[in-house]
Protein backbone atom coordinates (compact mmCIF):
# COMPACT_ATOMS: atom_id res chain seq x y z
CA UNK A 1 0.00 0.00 0.00
CA UNK A 2 1.01 3.51 -0.90
CA UNK A 3 2.00 6.00 2.18
CA UNK A 4 0.04 8.83 0.38
CA UNK A 5 -2.10 8.49 -2.63
CA UNK A 6 -3.57 11.39 -4.39
CA UNK A 7 -6.55 10.81 -7.15
CA UNK A 8 -7.17 12.90 -9.22
CA UNK A 9 -6.64 15.84 -6.92
CA UNK A 10 -8.33 19.34 -7.78
CA UNK A 11 -8.27 22.63 -5.61
CA UNK A 12 -9.34 26.15 -5.91
CA UNK A 13 -9.01 29.02 -4.61
CA UNK A 14 -12.20 31.19 -5.93
CA UNK A 15 -12.81 30.74 -9.62
CA UNK A 16 -9.09 29.89 -10.20
CA UNK A 17 -7.68 26.63 -9.65
CA UNK A 18 -4.30 25.92 -8.41
CA UNK A 19 -3.91 22.01 -9.18
CA UNK A 20 -6.05 19.93 -11.81
CA UNK A 21 -6.24 16.43 -11.66
CA UNK A 22 -2.84 15.39 -10.65
CA UNK A 23 -3.11 11.65 -9.52
CA UNK A 24 0.19 10.79 -7.39
CA UNK A 25 1.68 8.08 -5.08
CA UNK A 26 4.33 8.07 -2.77
CA UNK A 27 5.81 4.76 -1.46
CA UNK A 28 7.23 3.80 2.25
CA UNK A 29 10.44 4.97 2.54
CA UNK A 30 10.97 7.33 0.30
CA UNK A 31 12.01 10.93 -0.25
CA UNK A 32 10.06 12.88 -3.25
CA UNK A 33 10.23 16.47 -4.13
CA UNK A 34 8.23 18.61 -5.98
CA UNK A 35 9.44 21.19 -8.22
CA UNK A 36 8.24 24.07 -10.67
CA UNK A 37 8.26 27.58 -10.76
CA UNK A 38 6.74 30.27 -8.98
CA UNK A 39 2.46 29.88 -9.14
CA UNK A 40 3.19 25.98 -9.91
CA UNK A 41 0.66 25.02 -7.31
CA UNK A 42 3.68 23.08 -5.17
CA UNK A 43 2.75 24.71 -1.71
CA UNK A 44 -0.78 23.90 -2.24
CA UNK A 45 -0.02 20.23 -3.45
CA UNK A 46 1.54 19.49 -0.11
CA UNK A 47 -0.64 21.60 1.68
CA UNK A 48 -3.74 19.79 0.91
CA UNK A 49 -1.91 16.39 1.15
CA UNK A 50 -0.93 17.71 4.97
CA UNK A 51 -4.78 18.22 5.25
CA UNK A 52 -4.56 22.08 4.92
CA UNK A 53 -6.62 22.73 2.12
CA UNK A 54 -9.85 21.15 0.85
CA UNK A 55 -9.86 19.60 -2.43
CA UNK A 56 -12.58 21.19 -5.02
CA UNK A 57 -12.18 17.36 -6.66
CA UNK A 58 -10.89 14.24 -5.76
CA UNK A 59 -9.01 12.68 -2.33
CA UNK A 60 -5.36 12.55 -0.57
CA UNK A 61 -5.47 9.39 1.19
CA UNK A 62 -2.83 8.65 4.17
CA UNK A 63 -2.17 4.63 4.55
CA UNK A 64 -4.96 3.45 2.86
CA UNK A 65 -7.49 6.56 5.01
CA UNK A 66 -8.92 9.61 3.42
CA UNK A 67 -7.77 12.54 4.92
CA UNK A 68 -11.50 13.93 4.16
CA UNK A 69 -12.84 11.54 6.98
CA UNK A 70 -10.66 12.42 9.32
CA UNK A 71 -10.75 15.33 11.79
CA UNK A 72 -7.51 17.35 12.99
CA UNK A 73 -6.13 15.12 15.58
CA UNK A 74 -6.51 11.81 13.53
CA UNK A 75 -4.59 13.39 10.42
CA UNK A 76 -1.74 14.92 12.94
CA UNK A 77 -1.19 11.09 13.96
CA UNK A 78 -0.78 10.57 10.53
CA UNK A 79 0.95 13.37 8.79
CA UNK A 80 3.57 16.27 10.14
CA UNK A 81 4.21 19.38 8.43
CA UNK A 82 7.28 21.47 8.06
CA UNK A 83 5.65 24.97 7.08
CA UNK A 84 7.46 27.11 4.86
CA UNK A 85 6.65 30.19 6.97
CA UNK A 86 7.22 28.83 10.59
CA UNK A 87 5.29 30.99 13.14
CA UNK A 88 7.87 30.56 16.64
CA UNK A 89 6.76 32.74 18.68
CA UNK A 90 8.55 34.80 21.54
CA UNK A 91 8.46 33.36 24.97
CA UNK A 92 8.46 29.79 24.16
CA UNK A 93 11.47 27.43 24.55
CA UNK A 94 12.65 25.26 22.35
CA UNK A 95 12.02 22.49 24.57
CA UNK A 96 8.06 23.27 24.98
CA UNK A 97 7.88 24.34 21.10
CA UNK A 98 9.84 21.04 20.34
CA UNK A 99 6.58 19.22 22.74
CA UNK A 100 3.94 20.24 20.56
CA UNK A 101 4.14 17.91 18.37
CA UNK A 102 3.29 15.48 20.94
CA UNK A 103 -0.32 17.32 21.46
CA UNK A 104 -2.22 14.63 18.93
CA UNK A 105 -1.41 11.96 21.19
CA UNK A 106 -2.15 12.89 24.84
CA UNK A 107 -4.85 15.39 23.86
CA UNK A 108 -5.64 19.18 24.88
CA UNK A 109 -6.68 18.24 28.10
CA UNK A 110 -4.16 15.94 29.51
CA UNK A 111 -0.18 16.67 30.07
CA UNK A 112 2.48 14.94 28.25
CA UNK A 113 2.77 11.50 29.37
CA UNK A 114 6.43 10.25 30.50
CA UNK A 115 6.66 8.68 26.82
CA UNK A 116 5.67 11.73 25.10
CA UNK A 117 8.36 13.33 26.91
CA UNK A 118 11.07 10.52 26.32
CA UNK A 119 10.51 10.49 22.72
CA UNK A 120 10.88 15.03 22.79
CA UNK A 121 13.87 13.98 24.91
CA UNK A 122 15.41 11.37 22.05
CA UNK A 123 14.45 14.07 18.48
CA UNK A 124 16.09 16.76 21.00
CA UNK A 125 19.41 14.92 20.68
CA UNK A 126 19.12 13.39 17.25
CA UNK A 127 18.85 16.70 15.93
CA UNK A 128 21.51 18.27 18.33
CA UNK A 129 19.34 20.29 19.93
CA UNK A 130 19.58 19.40 23.57
CA UNK A 131 22.05 22.27 24.08
CA UNK A 132 19.35 24.63 23.39
CA UNK A 133 16.50 23.30 25.39
CA UNK A 134 15.60 26.08 27.54
CA UNK A 135 16.47 28.79 24.95
CA UNK A 136 13.68 31.29 23.57
CA UNK A 137 12.77 29.54 20.40
CA UNK A 138 12.55 33.33 19.15
CA UNK A 139 16.13 33.96 19.52
CA UNK A 140 17.76 31.18 17.53
CA UNK A 141 19.65 31.62 14.05
CA UNK A 142 18.01 30.76 11.16
CA UNK A 143 19.64 27.30 10.90
CA UNK A 144 18.73 26.19 14.42
CA UNK A 145 15.41 27.62 14.30
CA UNK A 146 14.74 25.44 11.34
CA UNK A 147 16.15 22.34 12.97
CA UNK A 148 13.83 23.20 16.04
CA UNK A 149 10.83 22.95 13.57
CA UNK A 150 11.96 19.53 12.02
CA UNK A 151 11.67 18.23 15.75
CA UNK A 152 8.80 19.59 16.30
CA UNK A 153 7.19 17.95 13.02
CA UNK A 154 9.36 14.32 13.89
CA UNK A 155 7.93 14.34 17.67
CA UNK A 156 4.80 14.04 15.83
CA UNK A 157 5.86 10.61 14.87
CA UNK A 158 3.92 10.51 11.45
CA UNK A 159 5.21 7.91 8.83
CA UNK A 160 4.50 10.47 6.46
CA UNK A 161 6.35 14.00 6.72
CA UNK A 162 5.68 17.27 4.20
CA UNK A 163 8.90 19.85 3.75
CA UNK A 164 7.24 23.00 2.03
CA UNK A 165 10.53 24.39 1.18
CA UNK A 166 12.23 23.63 4.42
CA UNK A 167 15.90 25.40 3.88
CA UNK A 168 14.17 28.78 2.98
CA UNK A 169 17.05 31.40 4.18
CA UNK A 170 19.00 29.22 5.52
CA UNK A 171 23.17 29.35 4.02
CA UNK A 172 24.63 26.44 1.87
CA UNK A 173 25.83 24.61 4.70
CA UNK A 174 22.74 24.47 6.96
CA UNK A 175 20.83 23.61 4.04
CA UNK A 176 23.04 20.53 3.15
CA UNK A 177 22.88 19.67 7.19
CA UNK A 178 18.99 20.15 7.48
CA UNK A 179 18.59 17.93 3.97
CA UNK A 180 20.92 15.20 5.06
CA UNK A 181 19.55 15.20 8.69
CA UNK A 182 15.93 14.65 7.36
CA UNK A 183 17.42 11.83 5.02
CA UNK A 184 19.09 10.19 7.48
CA UNK A 185 15.83 10.23 8.95
CA UNK A 186 13.81 8.81 5.85
CA UNK A 187 16.18 6.14 5.75
CA UNK A 188 16.08 5.17 9.42
CA UNK A 189 12.76 5.53 9.97
CA UNK A 190 11.21 4.37 6.68
CA UNK A 191 9.56 7.80 7.04
CA UNK A 192 7.55 9.04 3.27
CA UNK A 193 8.81 12.37 2.53
CA UNK A 194 7.14 14.67 0.24
CA UNK A 195 9.13 18.17 -0.13
CA UNK A 196 8.66 21.13 -2.24
CA UNK A 197 12.44 22.71 -3.55
CA UNK A 198 13.19 25.51 -5.39
CA UNK A 199 17.21 24.31 -5.70
CA UNK A 200 17.02 21.73 -8.56
CA UNK A 201 20.41 20.49 -7.77
CA UNK A 202 19.85 19.90 -3.93
CA UNK A 203 15.97 18.58 -4.86
CA UNK A 204 18.37 16.29 -7.39
CA UNK A 205 20.47 15.35 -4.72
CA UNK A 206 18.71 14.03 -2.08
CA UNK A 207 15.11 13.01 -3.46
CA UNK A 208 14.53 9.75 -4.67
CA UNK A 209 12.02 11.32 -7.13
CA UNK A 210 11.06 14.40 -8.60
CA UNK A 211 7.58 15.76 -9.71
CA UNK A 212 7.65 18.68 -12.01
CA UNK A 213 4.45 20.59 -11.75
CA UNK A 214 3.40 23.63 -13.99
CA UNK A 215 0.22 25.72 -14.12
CA UNK A 216 -1.25 23.49 -11.65
CA UNK A 217 -0.69 20.11 -13.57
CA UNK A 218 2.37 17.20 -13.22
CA UNK A 219 4.40 17.50 -16.27
CA UNK A 220 7.02 15.38 -15.58
CA UNK A 221 7.31 12.16 -12.67
CA UNK A 222 10.24 10.06 -12.27
CA UNK A 223 13.36 9.31 -10.79
CA UNK A 224 15.53 12.83 -10.04
CA UNK A 225 18.25 11.56 -13.06
CA UNK A 226 15.89 11.45 -15.61
CA UNK A 227 13.76 14.95 -14.35
CA UNK A 228 16.63 17.14 -14.17
CA UNK A 229 18.22 16.09 -17.37
CA UNK A 230 15.13 16.69 -19.04
CA UNK A 231 14.85 19.13 -22.19
CA UNK A 232 11.10 19.80 -20.45
CA UNK A 233 12.71 21.48 -17.42
CA UNK A 234 14.16 24.09 -18.49
CA UNK A 235 11.28 24.92 -21.05
CA UNK A 236 8.93 25.19 -17.84
CA UNK A 237 11.26 27.61 -15.79
CA UNK A 238 11.31 29.31 -19.27
CA UNK A 239 14.79 29.51 -18.90
CA UNK A 240 18.57 27.98 -20.05
CA UNK A 241 19.35 25.49 -18.08
CA UNK A 242 22.27 23.08 -18.11
CA UNK A 243 22.73 19.96 -16.34
CA UNK A 244 26.96 19.52 -15.16
CA UNK A 245 28.52 16.46 -13.55
CA UNK A 246 30.65 17.15 -10.81
CA UNK A 247 31.75 14.13 -9.15
CA UNK A 248 29.08 12.53 -10.00
CA UNK A 249 25.99 14.26 -9.10
CA UNK A 250 23.95 16.41 -11.37
CA UNK A 251 24.65 20.02 -10.81
CA UNK A 252 21.87 22.66 -12.37
CA UNK A 253 23.33 25.81 -13.79
CA UNK A 254 21.00 28.84 -14.88
CA UNK A 255 23.16 29.90 -17.93
CA UNK A 256 22.60 33.86 -19.02
CA UNK A 257 20.26 34.65 -22.01
CA UNK A 258 22.69 36.16 -24.94
CA UNK A 259 21.65 39.89 -25.52
CA UNK A 260 21.35 40.30 -29.23
CA UNK B 1 5.52 29.56 39.04
CA UNK B 2 4.77 28.50 42.50
CA UNK B 3 5.94 31.36 44.02
CA UNK B 4 3.62 33.61 41.96
CA UNK B 5 0.74 31.58 42.27
CA UNK B 6 1.70 31.76 46.52
CA UNK B 7 2.41 35.29 46.44
CA UNK B 8 -0.66 35.91 44.05
CA UNK B 9 -3.10 33.50 46.22
CA UNK B 10 -1.65 35.52 49.48
CA UNK B 11 -2.63 38.94 47.97
CA UNK B 12 -6.40 37.85 47.43
CA UNK B 13 -6.62 36.64 50.90
CA UNK B 14 -5.30 40.14 51.97
CA UNK B 15 -7.60 41.75 49.41
CA UNK B 16 -10.81 40.19 50.83
CA UNK B 17 -9.83 40.43 54.51
CA UNK B 18 -9.52 44.60 53.56
CA UNK B 19 -12.77 44.12 51.74
CA UNK B 20 -14.56 42.84 54.47
CA UNK B 21 -12.80 45.05 57.59
CA UNK B 22 -12.41 48.31 56.17
CA UNK B 23 -15.16 50.55 55.73
CA UNK B 24 -17.37 53.75 57.53
CA UNK B 25 -17.70 50.78 60.04
CA UNK B 26 -14.90 49.40 61.40
CA UNK B 27 -14.33 45.62 61.92
CA UNK B 28 -11.75 44.41 64.05
CA UNK B 29 -9.92 41.74 61.30
CA UNK B 30 -9.79 38.95 64.42
CA UNK B 31 -13.44 39.44 64.77
CA UNK B 32 -14.25 38.96 61.26
CA UNK B 33 -12.05 35.80 61.38
CA UNK B 34 -13.72 34.51 64.34
CA UNK B 35 -16.99 35.42 63.06
CA UNK B 36 -16.09 33.28 59.54
CA UNK B 37 -14.92 30.51 61.94
CA UNK B 38 -18.22 30.80 63.76
CA UNK B 39 -19.96 30.12 60.46
CA UNK B 40 -18.53 27.20 59.65
CA UNK B 41 -19.52 25.81 63.09
CA UNK B 42 -16.05 26.51 65.01
CA UNK B 43 -16.58 28.89 68.11
CA UNK B 44 -19.37 31.54 68.26
CA UNK B 45 -20.24 35.14 66.93
CA UNK B 46 -17.78 37.31 67.65
CA UNK B 47 -19.71 40.92 65.50
CA UNK B 48 -22.24 43.22 67.28
CA UNK B 49 -25.52 42.81 64.63
CA UNK B 50 -24.61 46.10 62.86
CA UNK B 51 -21.33 44.82 61.97
CA UNK B 52 -22.88 41.41 61.12
CA UNK B 53 -25.37 43.06 58.76
CA UNK B 54 -22.30 45.00 57.27
CA UNK B 55 -20.47 42.03 56.94
CA UNK B 56 -23.19 39.66 55.35
CA UNK B 57 -25.35 42.15 53.77
CA UNK B 58 -23.01 45.25 52.15
CA UNK B 59 -19.76 43.99 52.43
CA UNK B 60 -20.03 40.67 51.68
CA UNK B 61 -21.68 40.06 48.54
CA UNK B 62 -20.14 43.13 47.30
CA UNK B 63 -16.86 41.65 47.94
CA UNK B 64 -18.02 38.38 46.26
CA UNK B 65 -19.24 39.94 42.81
CA UNK B 66 -15.93 41.74 42.86
CA UNK B 67 -14.06 38.30 42.81
CA UNK B 68 -16.34 37.33 40.46
CA UNK B 69 -15.76 40.18 38.11
CA UNK B 70 -12.15 40.46 38.25
CA UNK B 71 -11.46 36.74 37.92
CA UNK B 72 -13.81 36.89 34.71
CA UNK B 73 -12.92 39.98 32.95
CA UNK B 74 -8.98 38.85 33.70
CA UNK B 75 -9.66 35.11 32.17
CA UNK B 76 -11.73 36.72 29.30
CA UNK B 77 -9.27 39.53 28.67
CA UNK B 78 -6.12 36.54 28.71
CA UNK B 79 -7.96 34.27 26.44
CA UNK B 80 -9.06 36.69 24.12
CA UNK B 81 -5.45 38.09 23.87
CA UNK B 82 -4.48 33.39 23.45
CA UNK B 83 -7.57 33.71 20.69
CA UNK B 84 -6.49 36.55 18.93
CA UNK B 85 -2.78 36.47 19.04
CA UNK B 86 -3.50 40.01 19.58
CA UNK B 87 -2.05 42.22 22.89
CA UNK B 88 -4.58 44.95 22.37
CA UNK B 89 -7.40 42.41 23.07
CA UNK B 90 -9.95 42.97 25.80
CA UNK B 91 -12.90 41.66 26.92
CA UNK B 92 -14.85 44.31 25.19
CA UNK B 93 -13.17 43.60 21.83
CA UNK B 94 -16.47 42.29 19.92
CA UNK B 95 -18.83 44.80 21.22
CA UNK B 96 -19.67 43.37 24.85
CA UNK B 97 -19.02 46.83 25.99
CA UNK B 98 -21.03 48.80 23.41
CA UNK B 99 -24.07 46.29 22.85
CA UNK B 100 -24.57 46.65 27.27
CA UNK B 101 -24.05 50.67 27.40
CA UNK B 102 -26.97 50.72 24.59
CA UNK B 103 -29.13 48.37 26.55
CA UNK B 104 -28.39 50.24 29.63
CA UNK B 105 -29.15 53.64 28.01
CA UNK B 106 -32.26 52.42 26.62
CA UNK B 107 -33.70 51.17 29.68
CA UNK B 108 -32.16 54.07 31.75
CA UNK B 109 -33.57 57.03 29.29
CA UNK B 110 -36.30 55.42 27.37
CA UNK B 111 -38.04 52.66 30.02
CA UNK B 112 -37.80 55.19 33.10
CA UNK B 113 -37.14 58.74 31.24
CA UNK B 114 -34.63 58.83 33.88
CA UNK B 115 -36.14 58.68 36.40
CA UNK B 116 -34.13 56.37 38.34
CA UNK B 117 -32.09 53.39 36.91
CA UNK B 118 -34.70 50.45 36.51
CA UNK B 119 -33.84 46.79 37.47
CA UNK B 120 -34.66 46.08 34.01
CA UNK B 121 -31.32 47.37 33.56
CA UNK B 122 -29.19 44.62 33.81
CA UNK B 123 -31.36 42.48 31.29
CA UNK B 124 -31.16 44.88 28.37
CA UNK B 125 -27.31 45.41 29.32
CA UNK B 126 -27.09 41.71 28.96
CA UNK B 127 -29.43 41.35 25.93
CA UNK B 128 -27.36 44.25 24.08
CA UNK B 129 -23.87 42.96 25.07
CA UNK B 130 -24.48 39.13 24.03
CA UNK B 131 -26.63 40.53 20.62
CA UNK B 132 -23.46 42.76 19.55
CA UNK B 133 -21.34 39.62 19.90
CA UNK B 134 -23.65 37.46 17.93
CA UNK B 135 -24.01 40.23 15.62
CA UNK B 136 -19.85 40.65 15.41
CA UNK B 137 -19.61 37.07 14.53
CA UNK B 138 -21.82 36.86 11.86
CA UNK B 139 -20.74 39.17 10.42
CA UNK B 140 -16.80 37.96 11.03
CA UNK B 141 -17.09 34.70 11.79
CA UNK B 142 -17.48 33.23 8.30
CA UNK B 143 -13.82 34.58 7.19
CA UNK B 144 -11.81 33.02 10.48
CA UNK B 145 -10.34 30.74 8.32
CA UNK B 146 -7.98 32.91 6.78
CA UNK B 147 -7.54 35.31 9.93
CA UNK B 148 -9.28 36.67 12.82
CA UNK B 149 -8.61 40.39 11.89
CA UNK B 150 -11.78 40.22 9.85
CA UNK B 151 -13.90 39.40 13.14
CA UNK B 152 -11.79 41.77 15.18
CA UNK B 153 -12.80 44.62 12.51
CA UNK B 154 -16.06 43.24 12.24
CA UNK B 155 -16.14 43.93 16.17
CA UNK B 156 -14.79 47.26 15.88
CA UNK B 157 -17.44 48.09 13.57
CA UNK B 158 -20.65 46.72 15.69
CA UNK B 159 -19.09 48.55 18.53
CA UNK B 160 -18.79 52.21 16.63
CA UNK B 161 -22.61 51.66 15.03
CA UNK B 162 -24.43 50.72 18.73
CA UNK B 163 -22.20 53.50 20.58
CA UNK B 164 -23.51 56.06 18.12
CA UNK B 165 -26.96 54.68 18.69
CA UNK B 166 -26.13 54.88 22.32
CA UNK B 167 -24.90 58.59 21.87
CA UNK B 168 -28.25 59.72 19.80
CA UNK B 169 -30.34 58.15 22.67
CA UNK B 170 -28.69 60.15 25.08
CA UNK B 171 -28.86 63.59 23.52
CA UNK B 172 -32.51 62.89 22.92
CA UNK B 173 -32.57 62.74 26.81
CA UNK B 174 -32.14 64.51 29.94
CA UNK B 175 -29.08 65.96 31.44
CA UNK B 176 -30.18 63.84 34.54
CA UNK B 177 -30.49 60.57 32.98
CA UNK B 178 -27.21 61.33 30.91
CA UNK B 179 -25.67 61.43 34.69
CA UNK B 180 -26.95 57.82 35.29
CA UNK B 181 -25.57 56.26 32.13
CA UNK B 182 -22.36 58.05 33.11
CA UNK B 183 -22.68 56.47 36.25
CA UNK B 184 -23.45 53.24 34.96
CA UNK B 185 -21.10 53.09 32.52
CA UNK B 186 -18.17 53.58 34.63
CA UNK B 187 -19.12 50.59 36.55
CA UNK B 188 -19.64 49.45 40.34
CA UNK B 189 -19.96 47.12 42.68
CA UNK B 190 -22.02 49.07 45.10
CA UNK B 191 -25.70 47.50 44.24
CA UNK B 192 -24.69 44.27 44.21
CA UNK B 193 -26.48 42.30 46.39
CA UNK B 194 -26.61 37.96 47.30
CA UNK B 195 -29.24 38.13 44.46
CA UNK B 196 -26.86 39.59 41.97
CA UNK B 197 -24.62 36.84 42.99
CA UNK B 198 -25.90 34.09 42.14
CA UNK B 199 -28.00 35.59 39.16
CA UNK B 200 -23.89 35.39 37.87
CA UNK B 201 -22.51 32.43 39.69
CA UNK B 202 -23.09 29.68 37.65
CA UNK B 203 -22.95 31.51 33.95
CA UNK B 204 -19.00 33.41 35.35
CA UNK B 205 -18.39 29.68 36.95
CA UNK B 206 -18.78 27.70 34.13
CA UNK B 207 -17.08 30.17 31.49
CA UNK B 208 -13.80 30.53 33.56
CA UNK B 209 -13.38 26.68 33.95
CA UNK B 210 -13.75 26.51 29.90
CA UNK B 211 -11.68 29.57 29.64
CA UNK B 212 -8.54 28.36 31.75
CA UNK B 213 -9.11 24.57 30.52
CA UNK B 214 -8.64 26.09 26.82
CA UNK B 215 -4.32 26.78 27.82
CA UNK B 216 -3.21 24.15 26.22
CA UNK B 217 -5.00 24.72 23.05
CA UNK B 218 -4.36 28.21 23.38
CA UNK B 219 -1.01 27.56 23.58
CA UNK B 220 -0.51 25.32 20.36
CA UNK B 221 -2.64 28.11 18.36
CA UNK B 222 0.70 30.63 19.37
CA UNK B 223 2.17 29.43 16.26
CA UNK B 224 -0.86 30.37 13.98
CA UNK B 225 -4.07 28.75 12.59
CA UNK B 226 -2.67 26.49 9.81
CA UNK B 227 0.69 25.11 12.06
CA UNK B 228 -1.94 24.00 15.26
CA UNK B 229 -4.50 22.68 12.78
CA UNK B 230 -1.44 20.21 11.56
CA UNK B 231 -0.73 19.61 14.99
CA UNK B 232 -4.02 18.10 15.33
CA UNK B 233 -5.28 21.51 16.94
CA UNK B 234 -9.56 21.72 15.81
CA UNK B 235 -8.68 25.63 15.59
CA UNK B 236 -12.13 26.82 14.26
CA UNK B 237 -13.95 24.58 17.17
CA UNK B 238 -11.87 25.85 20.04
CA UNK B 239 -11.86 29.72 18.73
CA UNK B 240 -15.92 29.24 18.87
CA UNK B 241 -16.15 27.54 22.28
CA UNK B 242 -13.58 30.32 24.20
CA UNK B 243 -14.84 33.27 22.34
CA UNK B 244 -18.08 32.21 23.35
CA UNK B 245 -17.52 31.70 26.99
CA UNK B 246 -15.69 34.19 27.42
CA UNK B 247 -18.04 37.20 25.92
CA UNK B 248 -20.91 35.27 28.11
CA UNK B 249 -18.89 35.57 30.73
CA UNK B 250 -18.44 39.15 30.12
CA UNK B 251 -21.29 39.83 29.51
CA UNK B 252 -23.08 38.16 32.49
CA UNK B 253 -20.27 40.70 34.76
CA UNK B 254 -21.10 43.70 32.38
CA UNK B 255 -24.87 43.48 33.02
CA UNK B 256 -24.21 42.75 36.81
CA UNK B 257 -21.32 45.71 37.48
CA UNK B 258 -21.08 47.77 34.38
CA UNK B 259 -18.10 48.38 32.40
CA UNK B 260 -15.34 47.93 34.54
CA UNK B 261 -12.31 48.93 32.50
CA UNK B 262 -8.43 47.89 32.29
CA UNK B 263 -8.73 44.34 34.31
CA UNK B 264 -9.13 42.78 31.16
CA UNK B 265 -6.16 44.04 29.19
CA UNK B 266 -4.10 44.73 32.40
CA UNK B 267 -4.06 41.64 34.25
CA UNK B 268 -3.21 39.02 32.13
CA UNK B 269 -0.18 41.64 30.87
CA UNK B 270 1.25 41.49 34.21
CA UNK B 271 0.67 38.17 34.80
CA UNK B 272 2.30 37.02 31.72
CA UNK B 273 5.30 39.53 32.71
CA UNK B 274 5.64 37.33 35.41
CA UNK B 275 5.05 33.70 34.78
CA UNK B 276 6.21 33.84 30.82
CA UNK B 277 4.21 33.34 28.03
CA UNK B 278 2.32 30.05 28.79
CA UNK B 279 -1.75 30.26 28.93
CA UNK B 280 -1.53 26.91 31.12
CA UNK B 281 0.16 29.72 33.82
CA UNK B 282 -1.49 32.79 32.34
CA UNK B 283 -5.08 31.92 32.90
CA UNK B 284 -5.24 30.74 35.85
CA UNK B 285 -2.88 32.72 37.88
CA UNK B 286 -5.48 35.60 35.77
CA UNK B 287 -8.25 34.40 37.46
CA UNK B 288 -6.90 34.52 41.05
CA UNK B 289 -4.83 37.94 39.85
CA UNK B 290 -7.79 39.99 38.72
CA UNK B 291 -10.25 38.99 41.79
CA UNK B 292 -7.55 40.41 44.27
CA UNK B 293 -6.91 43.33 41.91
CA UNK B 294 -10.80 44.11 41.35
CA UNK B 295 -11.70 43.69 45.50
CA UNK B 296 -8.79 46.06 46.48
CA UNK B 297 -9.88 48.16 43.45
CA UNK B 298 -13.39 48.50 45.04
CA UNK B 299 -11.87 48.72 48.95
CA UNK B 300 -10.69 51.63 47.59
CA UNK B 301 -12.75 53.10 45.62
CA UNK B 302 -15.47 52.93 48.08
CA UNK B 303 -13.38 54.24 51.15
CA UNK B 304 -11.14 57.16 49.58
CA UNK B 305 -13.88 59.84 49.46
CA UNK B 306 -16.19 57.90 51.97
CA UNK B 307 -18.73 58.34 51.99
CA UNK B 308 -19.19 58.85 48.38
CA UNK B 309 -17.47 56.72 45.76
CA UNK B 310 -15.15 56.57 43.18
CA UNK B 311 -16.22 55.19 39.96
CA UNK B 312 -14.48 51.87 39.77
CA UNK B 313 -13.45 51.70 36.51
CA UNK B 314 -10.86 55.24 37.41
CA UNK B 315 -9.58 53.44 40.25
CA UNK B 316 -8.80 50.24 38.38
CA UNK B 317 -6.90 52.22 35.45
CA UNK B 318 -5.42 54.69 38.45
CA UNK B 319 -3.78 51.95 40.16
CA UNK B 320 -3.47 49.47 37.38
CA UNK B 321 -1.82 51.77 34.69
CA UNK B 322 1.12 52.98 37.12
CA UNK B 323 1.75 49.16 38.73
CA UNK B 324 1.52 47.86 34.93
CA UNK B 325 4.40 50.90 33.85
CA UNK B 326 6.50 49.94 36.93
CA UNK B 327 6.41 45.77 35.59
CA UNK B 328 7.12 46.58 32.12
CA UNK B 329 10.19 48.80 32.87
CA UNK B 330 11.70 46.04 35.37
CA UNK B 331 10.91 43.32 33.13
CA UNK B 332 11.79 42.49 29.17
CA UNK B 333 8.47 42.87 27.62
CA UNK B 334 7.15 39.53 26.32
CA UNK B 335 4.97 39.35 22.89
CA UNK B 336 1.92 37.44 23.41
Amino acid sequence: MSSVEVRELSVRAGAKELISNVTLAFEPGTWSTVIGPNGAGKTTLVETIAGLRQPSHGSVSILGHSLATMNERERALRVALVPQHPVVPSGMSVYDYVALGRVAHHGLFHPPSVGDRKIVESVLERLSLVGFRDRDGATLSGGERQRMVLARALTQSTMVVVLDEPITGLDLRHQMDMLELMKHEVHECGLTVVATLHDLTLAGQFADRLVLLDLGEVVLDGTAAVVIRSDELAKRYGMNLRVVDVDGSDVVVPVRHEST
Amino acid sequence: MAIVAAVTFGALLVAIVCGLVIGPTSIPTWRLVGELFAHVGIGHNTLTPLQWDVVWQIRGPRMVIGLLAGSMLAVAGGTYQGVFRNPLADPYLLGVAAGAGLGATFAIIDISHGVGTPTWTPLLAFVGAMGAVIVTWLIGGRSMRSNTATLILAGVAVASLLTSAQTFLQQQSSANSITRVYIWLLGSLASAGWGTVWLVFPYVIVCIIICVGAGRALDVMSVGEDESRSLGVPVRRVRFVVIAASSLGTAAIVSAVGLVGFVGIIVPHIVRLLVGTSYRRILPISVIFGAAFLVFADTVARTVIAPSELPLGVVTALIGAPVFVIILSLRRPVAV
